[in-house]
Parts: C-alpha cells; sequence; structure tokens
C-alpha cells in the first residue's frame, strides 16, 4: 500500500518536472542562443523516454488533482504515452533536420515552448488546462509560420490566428457552461452539462483539430509554412485538437457516436481533397485532414494510430521539401534520385497501409473496431489514401542521391523511418490472413484506381468529359468563409446533440 | 438577468459577425475584441449567480458570495486573449507596409491565396 503510494507520489513529482522543463529550457534558450537547439533536442529526448515509459506500461495511470474540484486535473496513461511519443520523435526530427540550417535561437525556443505545450495538452483532463495550453500552442505556432517574416507568411499566421482564437471564444463559453453545471472544469462534467456546452466545446476542439468542414484552414496552413514547420503541424500539432476529443469520447458513450460521425466525414472531406490536389504539400496537408479522421472514428485504437500518422507525416513533409518542384506536375517530367524515392516511399506505403510496416497495424486497429456501415465507408476512404500517395509512389525514378537542400534530412529520417518499422511490432495481433488480404486488396485497389485515372488523362478522354480541370473551389478557404463556417457546425453540433 | 444573458450573447454574436463581414483587417480584429469582451461577461455573469458580494472572509457570518472560480479563470483568458491581440496586431503592422489599405480580400489575392 505504502509502496504503491511512493511510486505514485515519484511519478506525480517526476511529471510535473518533464512538464516544466521544455518551457524552462525554452525561455533559458534566449539567454544562451548557442545552446537553442541543443536545448530542444534535448527536451524531446527526455520526452520520449517519459512518453515511452507510459506507453509500455498501460497498468500504471495517474489522475491527479491539484486542489479540490476546483483545480487543475491530470491524467496521463498510454494513450497520452502514444501521443508524447510522437510529439518527442517529430520535434527531434525536425531539430535534427534544422541542425546546420542557421535557424536562429528564436525559432528553437519557439519550437521547444510549441514541443513543452502540447505535451502539456496530452496529459490534461480540465477544460480550462486545455484552454491555456491550446492557446499558448497558437501563440508558438503563429510565431513559428511567420518565422520568415514575408508577407505571405504573415497572412497565413493571421489567418491562423484568427480561426483559432475565435473558435476557442466559443469553447470558452461551452467550458463555463460546463463549470454551471457541475462546479468543476473537469472532463467528466461533460455528461451532466447541458448540450450547448457539448456544441460550443466540440467546435473549438474539431477546429484546433482540423476536422471536416471546420479544419479547412489546414491544407493553406500547412502547405504554405516552411518544411519544418509543416512537418510539426502536420505531425503533432493537430493531435492536440484531436486528443481531447478522443479522451472524451473513451469516457462517454453518448459523446463517443457523435464524434465517429464527424470523424467519417472529415476522412471522406480529406481524402476527396488530397486526390484532386496537384500540389505536394498542400496534398500532403489535405491528407492530414482525413487521418484526423482515423484516429478519431475508434477512440481505443487512436494512439497507435497518431503515432504512424505522426511519424511518416513529418518524413513525408520533410523530403517533398527537398524535393525540386511542388508541382506533381513538373516532378512527373523529371526523375526522381532512387534514395530520394526510398525516403518518400517507405512513409508513404505506411500511410496507405502496407504489411511490414506500422500504418497496417493502426489501419487494421482501427477498422477492428468498427461495425456495419463505418467499416465499409472507412475501407473506402483506405482506398482513396492508397489513390492519393501513389502520386508520390508512381513518380520516375533513377539511380542515384539527391542534391539536398537541407543536409540534415538524413538524420531527421533515421528516427522517424526506424520508429514507423519499429512501431510494427506494437499490435501484432493485425497479422491475420484477412487483414493482410484486406490490406493489400486496398492497396492494389488503389493502385488499380490511380493507374486508370492516369490513363485517362493521357487518352485524353477526361477533356472529352471536360474533366480536366476538375479544380477544388478556393472560395472555402477564404478567411470570411472559414468563419461563417464555424456557425454552420455549430448549429449541426446542436442539432445532433439535441436529437 | 435574462435580460443580461441576453444582451451579453447579442454582444458575443455581434463581434462574431462583425469578423465575417467587415473586410478590412483592422476592423476584424476589433470586433474579435468585442466578441471576447462577451465572453468575459457571460464569465462574470455566472460567477454571479449565487451572489453580488466579493468573496472576502469576514467575521459577520455567511452572506451571498459571488463564486470566485470563473473570475479566476477569466482573468487567465483576458491575458491570454490581450497578448494575441497584441501578436495580430503586430503582424497587422507588418503587412501595412505593403497594404496600406489592409482589406482581406485584396491581401488574399495578392499573396496568391
Amino acid at each position: 500500500m505504502t509502496a504503491a503510494l511512493m511510486t505514485t507520489k515519484a511519478m506525480a513529482t517526476t511529471t510535473i518536472l518533464w512538464m516544466a522543463l521544455p518551457l524552462f529550457l525554452g525561455f533559458s534558450g534566449y539567454l544562451v542562443p548557442k545552446l537553442g537547439r541543443l536545448f530542444a533536442l534535448a527536451v524531446s529526448i527526455i520526452s520520449l523516454g517519459y512518453g515511452l515509459g507510459r506507453m509500455l506500461e498501460p497498468s500504471s495511470v495517474l489522475n491527479w488533482q491539484f486542489l479540490d474540484s476546483f483545480g487543475v486535473t491530470l491524467r496521463v496513461d498510454s494513450l497520452s504515452g502514444y501521443f508524447i511519443v510522437t510529439n518527442a520523435v517529430v520535434t527531434a526530427a525536425v531539430v535534427l533536420y534544422c541542425w546546420r540550417q542557421g535557424k536562429n535561437a528564436f525559432f528553437y525556443a519557439q519550437t521547444t515552448l510549441l514541443h513543452g505545450s502540447v505535451n502539456a495538452v496530452f496529459i490534461c483532463a480540465d477544460f480550462i488546462s486545455l484552454y491555456v495550453a491550446l492557446e499558448v500552442i497558437g501563440i508558438a505556432a503563429f510565431l513559428l509560420i511567420a518565422y520568415p517574416r514575408t508577407d505571405r507568411s504573415i497572412w497565413v499566421g493571421l489567418r491562423y490566428l484568427f480561426v483559432s482564437n475565435t473558435a476557442m471564444l466559443f469553447y470558452l463559453i461551452g467550458a463555463v457552461l460546463v463549470y454551471q453545471a457541475n462546479h468543476s472544469f473537469a472532463f467528466m462534467g461533460l455528461q451532466d452539462a447541458p448540450t450547448e456546452a457539448m456544441a460550443l466545446i466540440f467546435l473549438g476542439l474539431l477546429t484546433k483539430g482540423g476536422l471536416f468542414v471546420s479544419g479547412l484552414w489546414l491544407p493553406l496552413t500547412h502547405g504554405e509554412s516552411e518544411t519544418p514547420v509543416s512537418a510539426l503541424l502536420s505531425g503533432v500539432v493537430v493531435k492536440a485538437g484531436v486528443f481531447p476529443l478522443v479522451r472524451c469520447g473513451l469516457m462517454m458513450e453518448s459523446v463517443a457516436t457523435v464524434l465517429s460521425m464527424f470523424a467519417v466525414g472529415a476522412t471522406l472531406l480529406g481524402v476527396t481533397y488530397a486526390i484532386l490536389e496537384r500540389d505536394t504539400k498542400r496534398m500532403l496537408a489535405a491528407s492530414t485532414l482525413s487521418q484526423m479522421g482515423f484516429v478519431l472514428v475508434t477512440p481505443a485504437a487512436a494512439g497507435l494510430y497518431a503515432l504512424t500518422h505522426g511519424l511518416a507525416k513529418a518524413a513525408l513533409f520533410l523530403s517533398v521539401g527537398n524535393l525540386p518542384s511542388r508541382k506533381f506536375q513538373v516532378l512527373r517530367q523529371g526523375k526522381l534520385p532512387l534514395a530520394m524515392w526510398v525516403a518518400l516511399a517507405i512513409p508513404s506505403l505506411s500511410m496507405a497501409g502496407l504489411p511490414l510496416l506500422a500504418g497496417f497495424g493502426a489501419k487494421a486497429q482501427t477498422l477492428s473496431y468498427l461495425s456495419g456501415w463505418q467499416q465499409v465507408v472507412m475501407s473506402g476512404a483506405a482506398v482513396g489514401t492508397a489513390i492519393a500517395f501513389s502520386k508520390l509512389l508512381f513518380l520516375p525514378t533513377k539511380l542515384g542521391w539527391p542534391k539536398l537542400k537541407a543536409p540534415g534530412l538524413w538524420w531527421a529520417l533515421l528516427p522517424l523511418l526506424s520508429g514507423l518499422l519499429l512501431a510494427n511490432s506494437l499490435y501484432g495481433d493485425a497479422y491475420t490472413t484477412k487483414n493482410l488480404l484486406k490490406a493489400l486488396a486496398t492497396i492494389g485497389g488503389g493502385w488499380l484506381i490511380y493507374g486508370l485515372m492516369s490513363w485517362c488523362i493521357a487518352q485524353n478522354f477526361t477533356k472529352q468529359l471536360q474533366l480536366a480541370n476538375v479544380r477544388l473551389p478556393a472560395t472555402f478557404e477564404r478567411l470570411e468563409n472559414l468563419i461563417g463556417m464555424m456557425s454552420l457546425i455549430l448549429s449541426l453540433l446542436l442539432g445532433m446533440t439535441l436529437a | 438577468m435574462v435580460i443580461l444573458e441576453a444582451f451579453v450573447f447579442a454582444t458575443v454574436l455581434l463581434g462574431f459577425f462583425g469578423i465575417i463581414f467587415k473586410h478590412n483587417l483592422m476592423m476584424k480584429i476589433i470586433a474579435m475584441d468585442v466578441m471576447s469582451t462577451g465572453v468575459i461577461a457571460y464569465y462574470v455573469l455566472v460567477s454571479a449567480r449565487g451572489g453580488l458580494v466579493t468573496p472576502i472572509v469576514l467575521d459577520q457570518g455567511r452572506t451571498t458570495y459571488a463564486d470566485p472560480v470563473p473570475q479566476a479563470v477569466i482573468l487567465t483568458a483576458i491575458v491570454i486573449g490581450f497578448s494575441i491581440q497584441a501578436l495580430m496586431l503586430v503582424g497587422v503592422m507588418k503587412l501595412a507596409r505593403n497594404y496600406p489599405t489592409l482589406e482581406t480580400r485584396e491581401i488574399e489575392q495578392e499573396t496568391q491565396l
């Protein structure tokens, strides 16, 4: 009894120290600019150790409440572990990628602070700590997006702040409604709160997590940022919006059904965007939109899916940043060095769910919890993912090594790709004949459809059908429309929760 | 109390529509401030549901105190909101050099978004 109490206390102390360290070292980075990148790397390695400990020990759950019911509530379990490991590996990879690029101390300080605040989201269990962590993420992400200080980057950053801050204001109204009903801000209170509270809070989190139409800000923000920042944003920062939804979905059955509807919608929307996109980075960002749907649709399997998606997406963004062009059309005319192709192919195949890579297990686990029409729709979306990533996979190649814009790329890919291989062992139950056949059929089907599509375009059939110029409507991505969309989602959420 | 609540929500909605319908970036930021003022007012209103007296322990015994928790929480939110606003204004200052009118549509077109 006392021994158990002691370990809980030791774990609580470790957690607090680990949580405070990035903030402390982040600001110290300003005082000792030369050590900035070292601090950032050290913080992510420490997080990796902490996260792995939580991830591989599902029995150790820390539920902790400061003061009484009014205070901060923390919850650390193996789900948090998976998300923390994702955050740690992606941050480490980004720091290694930037190692010799002459980024200043400001950049590394913001990266460290972003890392810390994302970690804070993964362990908190009340709405106000979550609010503070999400807002810090917003500020740090804005500063990273606007780091090049061009007009374009500042505008992309401002647009991001506008959308996220407006969403968070709705969220705050929801949070006080939860308090009014329970005299506590803890997540559990959502059950007894009025339905408007759930609608308002979910609006904020769906927007932050880039889900469904409220996530349409995401393709542009992630597509236009600098390469390492895109990798950070798409790899971990969006998951800070999804994680609380997953947590609420696991706690409350009624919430999970509402969320799974949004998740399916987000997946379909994102896949459509990803297939039609003609720009590499925007395609990756659109695929994030759909993959967040996969993470949310089965909260019980969210940890592994988030881990595999984070590693693969960060690797893809970093590699794509070193291609000679962003346009698929230009890339198809040149030839890709083989080493570069391998760097693109491993994460692409993991995204598509090829056996022996971590994406396979994650997809199998996620789909195994679904039933009926949801499983059919999500399997269809998986085929769509395979189609979208065929665009990268079937680029023409030649033997040789590429000329890199950032020499740190190989160092950055090392932890990401080995993580993808290692994480494959986390869900061994996936290797059944049925799952293997299904995964191969999904990928094969995707490639077949991609082949047909390319053939049609080559034969000019599409011109006759006037499909050659199918473009995505840019109007939905205008700032006014993004904000206006929130009122639509809010009424939709209200309708669903009242029904 | 109901009328007060209606006014608070009217403020939130006016701010929200301001963000959508105002074309000028500066006006959008001010509209966002109006919206957050509404949210802050709502927190104050919620904490005043049980009573209006400042929650200080005195010898006179119990009276109807205002709930301090939402007030403490919204203080954090005010600080965060104000720092975000400051950050956005710095961004707008930078943009104003090349886009003096600060029309969002113009900026979106010029940056080819």
